[in-house]
């Protein structure tokens, strides 16, 4: 007997039918991803501002008073000026600042001479025990330098040479500057939340539906009827990529007209991509499903194949490319890794489709194998 | 259609699960439009045996066929011949019986109007309401048993396996039930059907018992009766009470008795034994002859295997 559209259809109608009867799931489906939003974007700010720095300023010239100037006005640094290795002490021991900036004696002169194997030369040092404030002053301290030598219109590009913040500008720290040049960090993980919510309600969602039908008994009479295993896994599919699609618009909206991120890329690009990676995470939860047919086994599976690799695997926490080889080469396993790429790229970079076209073909593969795989596994026999 | 073609046909069917076999060399054979009842304890191999000829399990050796093809290899082809109700209960709880009809009898390939009128059809003869409005799982246990009977009658099969229907169900709701099993059987459908009701095994053309996995007789209730009790089995029946008194003779004697209410029943009895061995109390009882029941058939086909 042939695949029957009809029976795949019937499957998806009373699937459908289980969700709209099933008003708690389809609640927290529908409100997960806002309250996720909220979070990510208002309560969790990973930008630093005003960050309290004392400054001992050595040169007490022109130019190095243009300078404070440029990194007070940047907005990222609090300057409290102290004028005696005493008061520094004070400063940073008392009054908790986590950070001191010395300005070197010659500064000005150095500068002002923009000799190439003399440069103009400041000190940062920062308190350790916040490793991702004293690196990110780092970061942000760079970018005042930069900004600066553009003021002080002359060729110097080592003058930051003295700035000891241990952050070297990489590739990606280079990319943000270009496309998110406020270093606005709800700009970058807002985007990828859709990576997030979909990676791990999808999938959790149909992990439940096929290990319910086994626990209920009625895989037994489903298995008795002519219907085959591609059509209920098709059938499956359909009502929940409705739903998580709806999620997706939600994050969508919610990103681009409440937290007006720019979205610069490809729409239709952006929705194909949805499209695909929504499939494939809910074909990964039909997979689960169908090998644990038990719905406790099938939520631990979910939970530990969903929300770990999206969170650890995917580069939204710690960039991949900090990773070391071996981990940058399991992270291609995980679709949430290049769908994550994809949205980010698409909301804040104008960049052609053509350039995410690996990323686009990793999850479709993703997809395709999942849809094999739950319908090969899928069992049409009742042995325990 | 010829009423003694046989429409199943089982041979040396063993089924394993790991070293556990479930179905230890079973055969027979059921013929078109008979009622076939199966009887047996739990964990017997009823459910086992049924499952493998519905083709949602697969025997580990030995032959299944329906209508003479293997079900093994033509499971697609005889799905819509075969209608099952299991013993667990299938129906979606959190849909309406007429949902679950609607998504049953689509499986099959029915269209709506069809699956509606046959569906009315179908609970209007077993006495339940249409369109109930309430999810399954609102519902009692002996109308969910009828929505699951009904669903899996929905397409009309050839061949019928209910697995321990009237399970848990009342007087009323059994009645229903087999009223309707054997409309299906005048129809000319086969009906399969295990239960653990003796009275309800009566109802059946012929029946099968299992035992730990085999097969331990085969025949009409008649058949059986007369194969298990060639002399029909004694009841004893007293005018005092001194029951106890000579059951403890008989036992002395080595004559098993079971005590059936007031009375003593002697399944395997040497008249002239008895009698001698109750003599001390003559004139207090009676002795007479009562046709076996299949209860009696069960018992003697179980303890006969076990003595042996």
């Amino acid at each position: 007997m042939k695949f029957s559209w009809r029976r795949a259809r019937s499957v998806a109608y009373k699937e459908y039918k289980h969700i709209l009867r099933d008003p708690f799931t389809l609640a927290v489906t529908l409100i997960l991803p806002m309250i996720f939003v909220g979070m990510f974007g208002f309560v969790i700010d990973l930008d630093y501002k005003h960050m309290r720095v004392a400054v001992r300023d050595n040169d007490q010239t022109s130019v190095s008073r243009r300078f404070l100037q440029e990194m007070a006005s940047s907005g990222y640094f609090n300057l409290t000026p102290v004028h005696s290795p005493a008061e520094a002490d004070r400063e940073l021991e008392q009054n908790g600042s986590p950070a001191l900036l010395i300005i070197k004696r010659g500064f000005g002169r150095n500068i002002r001479a923009a000799n190439p194997e003399n440069p103009g030369q400041i000190q940062l040092l920062a308190d350790g025990t916040d490793n991702v404030q004293a690196s990110i002053m780092g970061t942000y301290l760079q970018g005042v330098v930069q900004k600066a030598n553009a003021v002080f219109a002359k060729d110097n590009p080592d003058l930051s040479g003295g700035a000891e913040s241990g952050a070297r500008t990489g590739e990606q720290i280079r990319s943000r500057f270009l496309f998110n040049p406020e270093l606005n960090s709800r700009w970058f993980i807002v985007p990828a939340l859709s990576t997030i919510i979909i990676g791990f309600l999808a999938i959790v969602l149909t992990a439940l539906t096929v290990a319910k039908e086994w626990e209920n008994g009625s895989m037994e009479l489903l298995l008795s009827t002519p219907v085959r295993p591609s059509e209920i896994v098709l059938g499956k599919l359909v009502p929940y990529f409705v739903l998580t699609f709806l999620d997706v618009l939600v994050v969508f909206v919610l990103a681009v007209y409440v937290f007006r991120i720019p979205f610069l890329g490809s729409f239709p690009f952006y929705m194909l991509a949805c499209w695909v990676y929504i499939t494939g995470a809910l074909a990964l939860g039909l997979v689960i499903s169908v090998v644990t047919r038990q719905q406790q086994a099938a939520i631990q599976f979910a939970f530990a194949v969903g929300l770990l690799p999206s969170f650890i695997f995917s580069g939204f926490i710690f960039p991949i490319e900090n990773m070391p080889a071996f981990f940058q080469y399991f992270t291609a396993l995980f679709p949430q890794r290049w769908f994550l790429l994809i949205s980010r790229t698409v909301f804040l970079s104008d960049a052609a489709p053509v350039t995410l076209a690996a990323a686009f073909g990793a999850i479709g593969l993703f997809a395709t194998a999942m849809i094999l795989l739950a319908v090969h596994k899928f069992k049409t026999d009742v042995e325990p | 259609m010829n009423k003694t073609d046989i429409v199943i046909s089982v041979k040396n069917l063993v089924v394993s699960f790991g070293t556990f076999k479930a179905v230890d060399g079973v055969s027979f054979d059921v013929r078109r439009g008979e009622i076939f009842g199966f009887l047996g304890a739990n964990g017997a191999g009823k459910t086992t045996t049924i499952r493998t000829i519905c083709g949602i399990l697969n025997p580990s050796s030995g032959s299944v066929t329906v209508d003479g093809k293997d079900v093994s290899n033509s499971t697609a082809v005889l799905k819509p011949y075969i209608g099952y109700m299991s013993q667990k209960f299938t129906l979606y709880p959190d849909l309406t019986v007429h949902e679950n009809m609607r998504f049953a009898g689509s499986l099959y390939g029915m269209s709506p109007t069809q699956i509606d009128e046959r569906s009315r059809k179908l609970m209007d003869f077993i006495g339940l309401p249409q369109n109930l409005p309430d999810p399954v799982s609102h519902l009692s246990g002996g109308v969910k048993q009828m929505a699951a009977l009904a669903s899996s009658l929905l397409h009309d099969p050839e061949l019928v396996f209910l697995d321990e229907p009237t399970a848990g169900t009342s007087p009323q709701t059994r009645a229903a039930f087999w009223a309707l099993i054997r409309r299906l059987s005048e129809m000319g459908k086969t009906v399969f059907v295990t239960t653990h009701y003796m009275d309800e095994a009566e109802y059946c053309g012929r029946i099968a018992l299992m035992e730990r996995g085999r097969l331990v007789a085969l025949g009409t209730p008649l058949e059986l009766k007369e194969q298990f009790f060639p002399v029909k089995p004694l009841e004893i029946s007293f005018s005092a009470p001194v029951q106890n008194e000579v059951r403890e003779l008989l036992k002395k004697e080595g004559i098993a008795s079971a005590v059936f209410g007031n009375n003593l029943r002697v399944r395997a009895p040497d008249r002239a034994a008895l009698e001698r061995a109750c003599a001390p109390f003559a004139g207090k009882f009676a002795v007479r002859e009562v046709p076996p029941t299949l209860e009696d058939v069960f018992l003697q086909a179980v303890s006969g295997r076990k003595n042996q």
